[in-house]
């Protein structure tokens, strides 16, 4: 990653923060309610950052280095916003507690206040039971994703709170940001008006619980390099009831036509759902994200995939843009599993730099470590690993001791949530 | 970690608010009404000229009060309270003008900056 996509998330969350602070810095005041004044306006910044990186915009994610990494500062920089803005109301306690305890509990009494502290409670609490729902492991993802939700309702919450308080002037424009960026995300991402309609076409199953789906443009097609996902919801069409939320699924193939195609496996809800997908049903896309299996020039290459994992390096051969030689390994558990073999090994024979090695079974380290290249064949390869968590460590591990460097292995996994 | 520190601080939230809960010791503010400090009566033109930030003084409510120490810590812009210095003040502490009063904490804290009585007819004593 280029040094300043590595740079562009901190700076611009620093900025968001140092704008307000130094705008509304309050000056001869007790250390404690300066204190208090600062955080909730340190709490403010954090937030408005958290919230521009839940934006699915391409050019965005290219600004900040891709999608996966804008969701994990967004997850960082808004659990830091719930940890300074517990503070602040602490805060403002501490210095009514030069007064008297009395004075202290009043300042943080809900009930003794009125309208502003009430919504300033109203929007911590939002993001208490918010943020208890993100970070719950236990909840399905539809019902996570609702009270997920409720964390832009604790933000408008607290924005009221602000503006109740009687600030005026440009320090409010930090509410209007909050509102444009959430109205922005709710109709552009979530009502779908920034994805493309298209339709499905055929489906093929490929394996045990693995179909392959093409999907028609219905109006222009997206512009995908082998590689590439994109985030995909199927509706309704006869027969099917899409479960209509947007997951991502990397492209196996974009035909001339401007046909998409995806492989599918069935591990949660929705991908289940999708097994039983028939053609004519209605879907959105919005994308393409990624850049795996970009920028690697003439270099060998090495190619490791898990299960549903081949889909990237599908799009790839299929596309026939190799540019070096190419080292695939694929592994699955079971020969139900097998997708994309027949595929394969027809190419496998007809083109020239491309070896391919298949491993069926249960995982085994001995097995893994046989069957990756040794350390002079890897020397110069770029390396790139797309399957389960536990094969992408293990396989990082053997490439490590192999002595390839760390900066030209790279991994595609999504970890969304 | 994320998570660690979410459920952390959410702890020691609740065990601050708990603190400050349990350390309430229902200490209440007495005012200090002596008889010498409530009987002093004062008119508009005595408390006109202590109109600065540094020393303010305010009619509201029938009674006088120097708030010049208190005026840094009042939660407010200090553009919002000090061009109150100087006046009458009982409507904009009833309404912060805004439609809503100060809360019954705020009246007791004022209680302790009392220093007499406001008398809207009194003369001003000759050669003020």
């Amino acid at each position: 990653m280029k040094f300043l996509q590595r740079l562009s998330i901190p700076l611009v969350a620093g900025a968001l923060v140092a704008l307000p602070v130094f705008w509304a810095y309050p000056v001869g005041l007790p250390a404690a309610r300066a204190a208090g004044i600062v955080l909730g306006w340190v709490g403010c910044g954090l937030l408005l950052s958290s919230l521009l990186l839940m934006l699915r915009e391409i050019r965005l994610t290219e600004w900040f280095g891709g999608l996966e990494r804008m969701y994990a500062w967004h997850h960082v920089l808004g659990t830091l916003a719930y940890l300074v803005l517990l503070v602040h109301p602490l805060a403002f306690a501490i210095d009514a507690g030069r007064y008297s305890t009395h004075q202290a509990w009043a300042a943080l009494s809900p009930w003794q206040q009125q309208w502003p502290v009430w919504l300033g409670w109203a929007a911590l609490l939002g993001l208490m039971v918010g943020l208890s729902a993100a970070f719950s492991r236990r909840l399905g993802y539809s019902v996570w994703r609702w009270l997920h939700g409720l964390l832009a309702l604790a933000v408008l919450f607290g924005f009221a709170h602000l503006i109740l308080l009687g600030l005026s002037g440009q320090i409010l424009l930090t509410a209007l940001l909050a509102v444009l960026l959430l109205l922005w995300r709710v109709v552009r991402t979530d009502c779908g008006l920034a994805a493309r309609p298209f339709m499905v076409d055929r489906v093929e199953t490929e394996a045990n619980g693995v179909v392959e789906i093409s999907l028609r443009p219905l109006a222009q097609t997206l512009d995908a390099q082998p590689g590439q996902f994109a985030m995909f919801a199927f509706f309704d069409g006869p027969d099917f009831h899409g479960c209509r939320e947007y997951h991502p699924y990397t492209i196996s193939a974009v035909d001339p036509d401007g046909r998409l195609r995806v492989g599918v496996k069935a591990l949660g809800d929705c991908t289940r759902r999708l097994q039983s997908l028939r053609p004519g049903v209605a879907a959105r896309v919005q994308g393409p994200y990624g850049n795996f299996l970009q920028d690697h020039g003439d270099r060998p290459q090495l190619w490791v995939a898990g299960g549903i994992g081949i889909t990237p390096f599908m799009a790839v051969l299929r596309a026939g843009s190799m540019t070096g030689p190419v080292y695939l390994r694929y592994f699955y558990r079971d020969p139900a599993d097998a997708a994309y073999v027949d595929e394969l090994q027809t190419l496998e024979g007809r083109l020239s730099m491309f070896d391919l090695r298949i491993q069926v079974g249960e995982p085994d380290p001995a097995a893994l470590a046989e069957a990756l290249p040794g350390a002079e064949v890897l020397a110069g390869c770029a390396c790139y690993l797309c399957g389960p968590p536990g094969l992408l460590s293990s396989a990082m591990a053997i490439l490590a001791s192999r002595a390839v460097p760390r900066d030209d292995i790279h991994y595609e996994h999504f970890d969304f949530r | 970690m994320m998570r660690g520190l979410f459920i952390l601080g959410t702890a020691l939230f609740w065990m601050g608010v708990l603190s400050v809960r349990v350390a309430d010791r229902g200490g209440e503010i007495v005012p200090d009404t002596t008889a010498p400090v409530a009987e002093t009566r004062y008119s508009l033109a005595q408390i006109a000229p202590h109109s600065t930030p540094e020393d303010c003084w305010m009619a509201i409510n029938g009674k006088v009060y120097d708030l010049s120490a208190y005026l840094p810590d009042h939660p407010s812009r200090p553009n919002i309270i000090a061009p109150w210095c100087g006046k009458e003040a009982s409507e904009a502490y009833r309404t912060k003008t805004r439609g809503r009063p100060h809360s019954e904490e705020a009246d007791l804290l004022l209680g302790t900056y009392l220093i007499g009585v406001f008398d809207a007819g009194v003369p001003a004593p000759p050669g003020q």
